[in-house]
């Protein structure tokens, strides 16, 4: 076939853009990869309708080239096609190299193996390089244009495989340097950084002199291109979660080895070259640049966050979305080692005003509203992951930022969720007020409600009113003042309106027995006090099958048989069946049998009566626990039809591993004798006599090497066993450990149990210093304290006190690490957290409920965890 | 940080879908990762037919769309910014990033970088902000200087090109898409070194710096004891600030088959009398037209919306030297059709208000200005600074005293 003309692949492509999947089914899908390749070459067509060619292979190439062999055929056509135009400017260039590279990397061809690959790969980085590749590649004018677009064509083929060019980390540090584009060339650098620093962590590999290599992109035969590092297939791509501390369970932040001294100047030298000249980046890109170099440097030993202080002045005051969330990100990766508590209070200031400023759009303010209540406090009080009003953001900053029924769906229930948390913080304050939070969310639901009872309103305002009550519910459940407005509002709007119906039984279904029990009794006496035969049954039948119970059965009845008589069509009937399904699920009653037996022979549709008469014969031959079984949701797993089936899943049970209840209690006992590295002491005790128990442990997140098994022969109840378990950290981080054991009971059955996570605790990893020589003392700790710095960190700390004082806390939890010590008055601790870390604290001058601590450490990533642990130790005690 | 599709979607009411795509584009490469990133969880990018009708279904954009939708109407499906999830073909495609502004639905998918399940919090994406960046920026670029369909045709065809640029692979450039254009046809001019990626090329007219200072006052008037009047001002500079510059308070009555209105105006006397225009709107809401009315104003004129059941009272560029205006009637509504006559779920019965339209140039509330003898520029050449001000109303509200009213936070005493 020859080359089509313009007007013909306008239709083609337009056709295939309407439904990709049906063009590719129909007769002229086999053809059109094939056709636009060799049309891209074809001199009829205009640039311009290349172009838009090529764009298609952009967006479809799966469906355009649905296998590995067929992406990388079409890349060296592509590839083919660019070192074939004439070396006069055209608009091609930049569109078949982005389509290359889309063709290798969305086709799965990418790989050592590739022909396509191997030419595509030095050609970008030839061009990124901004060498001269001779004449075919277009006059000097569009050279600028070409060296930005292999960045991002490099960009995406190591996005796709991290850790690719690795090799090429020195390059791009010489190229940003000196001439090249600074922004492609940043994003470009700063990402191959990260995905090195990952891959080879998780090799175990150091950086290798990689960031100060300067390879040529060809010249000495060796590629600066590494498959090696890429790894296979999708591997590396996998473990890369954000780095969110809620989102951070998996095998993030693994420990690097140790850096060279060398190293750690190299890689500080490189993030603050590209930190220095990140300004010149669109704020897009800048935001980009800080996600990346915030992955990259999160909890690397020797990387201080303070390299990023001297770019926060100029991004806290940022108006820019994209950037303050990156903001947002660094607070979350690195907390008080790099934010002030002045720091965090002018951000949540800056979100505050934020989220209702005029001049920004709308979705805007409501995600500047998530981010102040998921913000990332230094010191959060409550649990991780929900939601919450951070506790430096005063009311009065919230003062602008409280619903009102003007709002939009969106806006009033993002803003409700902040007034409810405020009104659950504020419950002790506000007694006797009458302007409070709480009179106020009562208005505003007040309100709402007289929205949706507006008959023929929209379906929108009633869901409003629905979502806005369930959000109320979910966060004030335990206060009654709040609810029983609540529930007296709803069962009026009801009366109001029973076309809501549908709303009140969903709602139902959602809400905790601490609402939904009285609303459900108002709702049926609603119901039941009525005729029966208004416009209305539908909602009424529907609203009873959700709220009957046993209660009331004889009101109940009546209503029902008052409205039998108006069950006039098919749909009423079955209505009418499903509460008296209810009430048979509910216990039946005495009055329900004769109605029953009434329908069956009364109702019109021969269905509805054989219906009836089913559930007459059930409740009159049932007893109430069968009857309930026999209606409940859940169907019974169906009857064995013969013996020999049964006999047969004897067998199988016997010869199974079953999943069982776990039989036994584990528990972290009291700290043990000690060892080169820290050990957990277990206590094991069962319930009942178990048989060759193996307990299988496993750390969550691979912050530690594996654990291995541990087998006790027989257990017997009673008798607790002690076990010790050898921990070996790869950082100094507490975690969580699953536990599975796999057991034989006195039966003979072979049974496995999962057991609660067991946690290891920060203090659990503590071992006290080898004595050194001379003995401890004052100056050895001094030494210690000394050597902290400049590496590490410094904080201090309020470490409350019980009644007990301060001597009591230390003998009880400190004992064995304290190297200098006047007591009561002054304590000097020094712990080694394995496998290389050190916490120095120094403890003096006790006041009345608590005690200064200095602390220092040789790892910033230990400051929020031994905050943590002294703030924590009065409780613990 | 990626995003793995974006789409332009004409809101269309009247037509069979209801809508039409204008513009998509989709990015495989991102797709691939996230097939990895999402394992299991991982939910493909549908086709824009299926797209098209699950989006509008759960915007509520489609026509007749009356009935009690669980996955969109149940109480817990609770929605607080524009990110949704959207049932495709019994699975559900989440994040999904969109809104709706003049007509156009703007939506984008970001790549989440770890599995879907539990649901990460949106602040922990980076391909939210840039997914917000990338449709602010597609929209900032359709209608600054647009006036028309034809125009915003023309702008929607240069897309796919500026897409090809700003956004080649699916990881946003610049949002600023003027910027690119400029770009792409500045890239023949050799450039100098070190240019910042937010700025095209060099300026060549002359240099001037232009400081303008707009504050919007926003206000909600009672005239009722339990409730607080509100007034606040927002503007480049945040300030507190001493008195709302109209004070006034409406009362409407029903009486058998009409309403009583009475209008009461007063500009505070620290407020510069000198209004590029002032207007108040009365709107009756969830009535027939007007058919009849009789009105006595102390100043201005008053022009009369029958069908639309809307009384502007238009007050001019000053205010008398008695600072104070009032306005008195009474009204007879008509049937009320519903085709043409305004609804609203607030103003039920009697619950009403005037909103007040205004501007005063040269002016702003908190005396806020900018000195331009003050100004520095640290850059060669002189340039020329000039500086401005306004004050513009924005929501302000006085409601029927005679009524209950919508109580909005500032009356709330925190």
């Amino acid at each position: 076939m020859g080359p089509l003309s313009r007007e013909t692949w306008a239709q083609r492509l337009g056709a295939f853009r309407a439904s990709p999947s049906a063009f590719m089914a129909g007769p002229e899908g086999e053809g059109l990869g094939s056709d636009l390749l060799s049309d891209l070459r074809s001199e009829k067509l205009s640039e311009h309708t290349k172009v838009s060619l090529l764009t298609l292979t952009l967006e479809f190439p799966a469906q355009l080239w649905p296998d590995a062999p067929a992406a990388e055929a079409a890349a060296s056509s592509l590839l083919d096609t660019l070192v074939l135009l004439p070396p006069r400017p055209s608009a091609l260039r930049r569109p078949l190299l982005l389509a290359a590279t889309t063709a290798l990397a969305a086709g799965g061809a990418l790989g050592p193996t590739s022909g396509a690959s191997g030419r595509l790969l030095p050609l970008l980085l030839g061009l990124a390089s901004g060498r001269d590749l001779g004449r075919g590649f277009g006059p000097a004018s569009e050279q600028h244009l070409l060296q930005a677009t292999a960045c991002e064509c490099l960009r995406e083929l190591e996005s796709c495989k991290p850790g690719l060019l690795g090799g090429c980390l020195g390059l791009l540090r010489g190229l940003l340097r000196h001439e090249g584009p600074v922004q492609p060339l940043s994003l470009l650098l700063a990402l191959v950084l990260r995905n090195t620093l990952e891959v080879q962590a998780r090799a175990g590999a150091s950086l290798q002199g990689l960031l100060v290599a300067s390879n040529s992109p060809t010249g000495d035969g060796h590629s600066p291109w590494d498959w090696t590092l890429a790894g296979e297939g999708d591997a590396h791509l996998q473990a890369q979660a954000p780095s969110w501390p809620a989102a951070e369970e998996g095998g993030r932040g693994l420990a690097a080895l140790e850096p060279s001294p060398e190293e750690t100047r190299e890689l500080r030298a490189v993030v603050a070259q590209l930190l220095d000249a990140s300004y010149l980046l669109t704020p897009v890109a800048q935001a980009q640049l800080l996600w990346l170099l915030g992955w990259a440097l999160r909890g690397r030993r020797g990387q201080p966050p303070a390299l990023f202080k001297p770019q926060l002045v100029r991004l806290l005051g940022t108006a820019q979305l994209a950037l303050l969330h990156a903001v947002l990100a660094l607070k979350a990766a690195f907390g008080e080692a790099m934010f002030t508590t002045q720091d965090e209070a002018l951000l949540l200031r800056r979100l505050a005003l934020a989220a209702q400023h005029p001049a920004l759009p709308p979705p805007a303010h409501l995600f500047y509203l998530h981010c102040l209540l998921s913000f990332p406090e230094n010191w959060p009080l409550g649990p991780t992951g929900e939601e919450a009003a951070p506790l430096l953001l005063g009311p009065q900053q919230c003062r602008g930022l409280l619903p009102s029924l003007l709002h939009d769906p969106l806006s009033l229930l993002a803003r409700l969720h902040l007034l409810c948390l405020l009104s659950a913080e504020n419950e002790e304050e506000e007694e006797g007020q009458v302007q409070s939070p709480r009179r106020y969310l009562e208005e505003l639901l007040g309100g709402l409600r007289q929205m949706s009872a507006l008959e023929g309103g929209p379906r929108a305002l009633a869901t409003l009113c629905f979502q806005a009550s369930y959000l109320v519910v979910r966060c004030l459940a335990g206060h009654p003042t709040v609810l029983t407005p609540l529930t007296h509002g709803l069962a009026q709007l009801y009366q109001a309106r029973p076309a809501l119906a549908p709303h009140f039984v969903d709602f139902l279904d959602r809400v905790g027995p601490e609402l939904g029990k009285p609303l459900k009794g108002m709702l049926r006496e609603q119901v039941v006090s009525r005729e029966g035969g208004d416009g209305a049954l539908r909602w009424h039948l529907q609203m009873l099958a959700t709220v009957v119970d046993r209660d009331a059965q004889s009101a109940t009845l009546r209503f029902l048989r008052a409205a039998a008589a108006h069950c006039t069509d098919w749909s009423l009937e079955q209505a009418l069946l499903r509460v008296c399904r209810a009430l048979l699920w509910a216990g039946g009653g005495d009055g329900l049998v004769d109605f029953l037996q009434e329908l069956a022979g009364q109702l019109e549709d021969p269905d509805g009566r054989d219906h009836a008469r089913l559930y007459y014969i059930l409740l009159a031959h049932l007893a109430g626990p069968k009857l309930g079984v026999a209606l409940g949701p859940s169907l019974a797993a169906p009857a064995l039809t013969s013996s020999l089936v049964a006999e047969n899943q004897d067998f199988a049970t016997a010869l199974t591993v079953q999943a069982a209840l776990p039989p036994l209690r584990l528990s972290v006992g009291p700290r043990g004798a000690e060892g080169p590295g820290p050990v957990l002491q277990l206590q094991l005790e069962a319930q009942e006599p178990l048989y060759s128990l193996e307990l299988r442990f496993r750390v969550e997140g691979q912050l530690y090497a594996p654990l291995g098994a541990v087998h006790v022969p027989y257990l017997c109840p009673g008798r607790p066993r002690l076990l010790r378990l050898p921990l070996q950290p790869r950082r100094p981080a507490p975690t969580r450990l699953d536990v599975r054991a796999l057991y034989t009971t006195p039966a003979g059955l072979t049974c496995h149990a999962q057991l609660p996570p067991l946690p290891v605790d920060f203090a659990n990893l503590f071992l006290p210093f080898p004595r050194p020589p001379g003995g401890t003392g004052p100056g050895f700790f001094e030494e210690l304290w000394a050597s902290c710095l400049p590496q590490g960190a410094e904080s201090r700390v309020w470490c409350p006190l019980g009644p007990q004082g301060l001597e009591a806390l230390v003998s009880r939890h400190l004992e064995p690490f304290v190297v200098a010590a006047q007591p009561p008055a002054s304590y000097s601790v020094a712990i080694r957290l394995p496998p290389a870390s050190r916490l120095l604290l120094r403890l003096e001058a006790a006041q009345a409920d608590g005690v200064p601590v200095a602390l220092r450490t040789d790892d910033w990533a230990v400051l929020p965890l031994a905050g943590d642990y002294l703030r924590g130790l009065s409780a613990a005690v | 940080m990626a995003q793995r599709a974006v789409w332009l979607i004409s809101h269309e009411p009247g037509t069979p879908l209801c809508g039409i795509v204008r513009f998509s584009r989709r990015y495989p490469t991102v797709e691939k990762r996230a097939k990895v990133f999402n394992g299991a969880t991982y939910v493909p990018i549908p086709e824009d037919g299926p797209f098209l009708k699950a989006l509008l279904f759960k915007l509520r954009l489609l026509d007749g769309d009356t009935d009690f939708v669980e996955s969109r109407d149940g109480c817990s499906r609770i929605n607080k910014t524009s990110v949704y999830g959207l049932p495709v073909e019994s699975e559900e495609i989440w994040p999904v990033v969109a809104f709706l502004k003049n007509g156009i639905i703007y939506a984008c998918v970001p790549l989440v970088e770890q599995t879907l399940s539990p649901c990460p919090p949106l602040i922990s994406i980076s391909g939210i902000s840039q997914g917000f960046e990338l449709l602010f920026g597609l929209q900032d670029f359709l209608y600054s200087g647009q006036k028309n369909e034809a125009e915003l045709n023309t702008k929607l065809n240069q897309l796919p090109d500026l897409l090809l640029h700003s956004c080649p692979f699916g990881t946003l450039l610049d949002a600023n898409l003027q910027n690119t254009l400029d770009g792409v046809n500045f890239a023949s001019v050799s450039q100098p070194q070190k240019q910042p990626a937010w700025k095209v090329g060099a300026y060549k007219g002359k240099p001037q710096v232009s400081i303008s200072i707009t504050e919007k006052v926003k206000s909600m008037q009672y005239d009722k004891r339990d409730i607080a009047d509100m007034w606040q001002v927002v503007g480049v500079v945040t300030c507190k600030v001493p008195v709302p510059p109209i004070l006034g308070f409406y009362q409407m009555k029903e009486e058998e088959v009409q309403l009583k209105v009475t209008v009461n105006l007063k500009l505070h006397e620290s407020v510069k009398n000198n209004f590029e225009f002032c207007e108040a709107h009365i709107p009756f809401y969830n009535r027939g037209p007007i058919t009849h009315l009789e009105y006595k104003v102390s100043f201005g004129q008053l022009e009369i919306f029958r069908e639309k059941s809307l009384l502007i009272w238009i007050i001019g560029q000053k205010f008398p030297k008695s600072m104070e205006i009032n306005l008195s009637g009474t009204v007879t509504f008509g049937a009320k059709t519903h085709e043409k006559q305004p609804f609203d779920q607030i103003c039920i019965g009697g619950t009403a208000y005037v909103k007040l339209h205004f501007r005063i140039l040269d002016y702003t509330l908190t005396g806020c200005y900018a000195d331009q003898h003050s100004v520095q520029v640290f850059a060669p050449g002189k340039p020329k600074i000039s500086t401005h001000r306004k004050l513009i109303s924005s929501d302000y509200y006085i409601w029927n005293s005679k009524a209950p009213a919508p109580v909005a936070y500032g009356s709330l005493l925190l």
